[in-house]
């Protein structure tokens, strides 16, 4: 039967083809822009590390003005990153599986003169337990041991550019690369890797680039290297470098990775102790309020996906709503004219069922082949997106949003259908009959 | 095959109320050819129509094949019409984008055959009217007599008990009229009952009985029917409901 229906919905779509290419253009053009905006928004709000985001927690805590709240607009919210020194005592904790607190730095690298003229990298000051926590890919070496934080000792890992940049893509592990005044040793160079969005850090763009060196954190000390992201602070930061860490002034990332229930139970425990002691020395006064946020929580929290992204999809599937109302009257003028035929066909024995079947049928194929056109046309919106806004994030249609679209198309067929279908299987065919 | 007692079927618009069927009583019997008669606008099509199921009735009782239809639903009367009913209109009503055979698939199409089924019905109820040849031919390659030839092998398709004729020669000539009502003969000899609705008094003298409509109802005394055609050993003159 699928297959008569199939060769009765063609033949229809044939017998003026015209109007059937303006019938799926309208669909198309509702389903390019809605697959396009949709495709954005889930791109930009996917998971950007699924297979352990909900072991993954972002730690918060409360150090801010006791007279005056982080955020007057969000009663409840806390500072988005931590001090130095909560971060040191914090990791003395020995219950996440791994923890790390990391920031941005700005740093200049001295290649030998034959090689290249010194430039300037962003840099990620981080524990070992970084790669153990976000698991970048590794093209050569691996993590440097947890021992080399402490020293620290001087090693890097580089991403894949800078390798390429630096040793020409070779396997570079063991030689070295200067660094400000000092040699690191290259423990490991990363594959090409680019979390999207750059959940550990989003502050400064959740679509920005990831880091091109990756050094223990413990250098900031004798450099004396200052974030090069955000810092935020409601007191003096301090006269000196050794003030300034000891201040409250937020500017770290903290995060830690919790396997169990029990296990993030504990931490919380530890935390809210740690707050508590804190209260006695005279710090942290406002009402307790540590957050563990798992990794799509974070990224709620931090609005990854902007309101702008959110709105555009919606307004694009109202376009789509819009476009298949408006083949609502195209389509019904089309099967009232067909009316004598469906006269004969009930007179033949089609029941209602059957005659709203074929014209719900030949609307879906209507919605099959403009959702086509539309995955098509919309494949050309995200090129010119990708080539409009410049933003290091390449936005593609996916398997997901392929099915999306084809489950839209269906959707936007059957909203354009039903009421045509509908008035079609209602016609009384007598009168029809005597008309043909 | 079909009885109906005091059967009303009323128009209504905001203003006016047309009575097309009034206190209507028929009998028709099984393998009976029936010939309706009637000025324009007295009820005949109304009368197709509702018997055939295509249309309801307000009051009255019919039985068809002994069966109430009154309180059937849609599928119920749409199953009726696939399997007894078949419907011949004066003008032809092929689908014109479908071919011979996919126009004689049509009513196979809401039956329940396999393809196998349906394509040897097909072919042998296209040589019964003789448009085997034809088969992949569309209707405006076919002449109006091969056209309604087409549409008798349609109604004829699912093998029903009643035809129903609405003026089946209307649009031809003569000589085309002359073979499609040979052809109906041969159908109503094989046992199929016919009920054609025609206005004119010759082909309604090959009916066993014709029957006189007037404002809804019909006139006069229905004369002793004759015996069904296929019963005929030599068949009398027509006798006739008059006025």
């Amino acid at each position: 039967m699928l297959s008569y229906l199939l060769r009765m919905a063609v033949k229809s779509l044939k017998r003026n083809p015209i109007l059937s290419a303006l019938i799926v253009c309208g669909i198309g053009l509702g389903i390019a822009v809605s697959t396009t905006f949709i495709t954005t928004y889930h791109l930009m709000s996917s998971n950007p590390i699924p297979h352990k985001s909900d072991s993954l927690y972002y730690v918060e805590m409360d150090n801010w003005d006791p007279a005056r709240g982080w955020n007057d607009d969000k009663p409840g919210a806390v500072p988005n990153q931590i001090t130095y020194r909560d971060m040191i005592e914090i990791m003395k904790s020995n219950i996440p599986t791994h923890q790390g607190g990391s920031f941005k730095g700005s740093l200049y690298v001295y290649p030998p003169a034959q090689v290249a003229r010194p430039f300037k990298v962003v840099a990620r000051m981080c524990f070992s337990d970084f790669f153990a926590l976000f698991d970048p890919p590794f093209q050569y070496g691996s993590i440097w041991p947890r021992s080399a934080d402490k020293g620290p000792e001087q090693v890097i890992v580089l991403d894949y550019e800078t390798n390429q940049k630096l040793f020409g893509g070779q396997d570079s592990v063991g030689k070295t690369v200067r660094v400000e005044d000092r040699d690191f040793v290259v423990a490991g160079v990363l594959k090409p890797w680019q979390p999207q969005p750059k959940y550990y850090d989003p502050h400064n763009g959740a679509f920005e680039k990831a880091e091109q060196i990756y050094l223990p954190f413990e250098f900031l000390r004798p450099w004396e290297l200052h974030s090069a992201g955000n810092t935020s602070g409601w007191k003096n930061f301090g006269e000196n470098f050794k003030e300034y860490l000891a201040s409250e002034a937020v500017w770290i990332q903290m995060w830690v990775q919790l396997d169990s229930q029990k296990q993030k139970e504990a931490y919380r425990d530890f935390l809210n102790a740690y707050v508590n002691g804190q209260k006695k020395l005279g710090r942290m006064l406002r009402p307790t309020n540590n957050k563990l946020l798992p990794v799509m929580e974070w990224l709620k929290e931090e609005q990854v996906v902007p309101e702008e992204a959110t709105s555009l999809m919606l307004i694009s599937l109202l376009f789509l709503v819009v476009c298949a109302l408006n083949l609502i009257g195209i389509l019904l003028g089309k099967f009232l004219a067909r009316a004598p035929e469906i006269g004969v066909r009930r007179a033949l024995g089609a029941s209602k069922r059957a005659i709203f079947l074929q014209h719900i049928f030949e609307c879906e194929v209507v919605g099959i082949l403009g959702g086509a056109l539309g995955v098509l046309l919309s494949l050309l919106g995200l090129r010119a997106i990708n080539t409009l806004f410049e933003i290091n994030f390449r936005f593609h249609l996916d398997v997901k949003m392929v099915a999306a679209a084809a489950g839209l198309a269906l959707v936007a067929g059957l909203i354009a259908g039903l009421y045509p279908a509908w008035r079609i299987c209602s016609i009384q065919p007598a009168v029809y009959l005597k008309e043909q | 095959m079909l009885e109906m007692k005091k059967l009303s079927k009323i128009y209504r618009t905001d203003t006016i109320e047309t009575h097309a069927l009034s206190e209507f009583d028929l009998e028709v019997k099984r393998g009976e050819f029936l010939a309706i008669m009637g000025p324009s606008g007295c009820g005949k099509t109304t009368f197709l129509n509702v018997t055939g199921l295509l249309d309801t009735f307000e009051s009255g009782t019919y039985l068809l094949d002994g069966k109430d239809v009154s309180n059937l639903n849609d599928a119920e009367m749409s199953r009726i019409r696939n399997d007894k009913i078949g419907f011949i209109f004066q003008s032809f009503n092929l689908i014109p984008d479908l071919n011979v055979f996919d126009n004689v698939d049509v009513p196979l199409r809401y039956g329940r055959r396999s393809a196998q089924e349906r394509k040897k019905a097909i072919e042998q109820v296209l040589e019964t009217v003789g448009l085997r040849s034809r088969i992949k031919h569309y209707p405006s390659q076919l002449s109006g007599g091969q056209q309604q030839r087409v549409a008798i092998a349609r109604a004829l398709v699912n093998s029903p008990r009643l035809i129903l004729a609405d003026e089946p020669t209307g649009n031809l000539d003569s000589q085309m009229a002359g073979e499609i009502m040979d052809l109906l003969g041969q159908i109503n000899q094989q046992g199929t009952t016919v009920i054609m609705v025609t206005h004119d008094p010759d082909l309604s003298a090959r009916a066993a009985r014709t029957v006189h409509l007037r404002d809804g109802r019909i006139v006069g005394l229905q004369p002793e029917t004759r015996a069904p055609l296929h019963e005929q050993v030599n068949a009398p003159s027509n006798s006739e409901a008059t006025c």
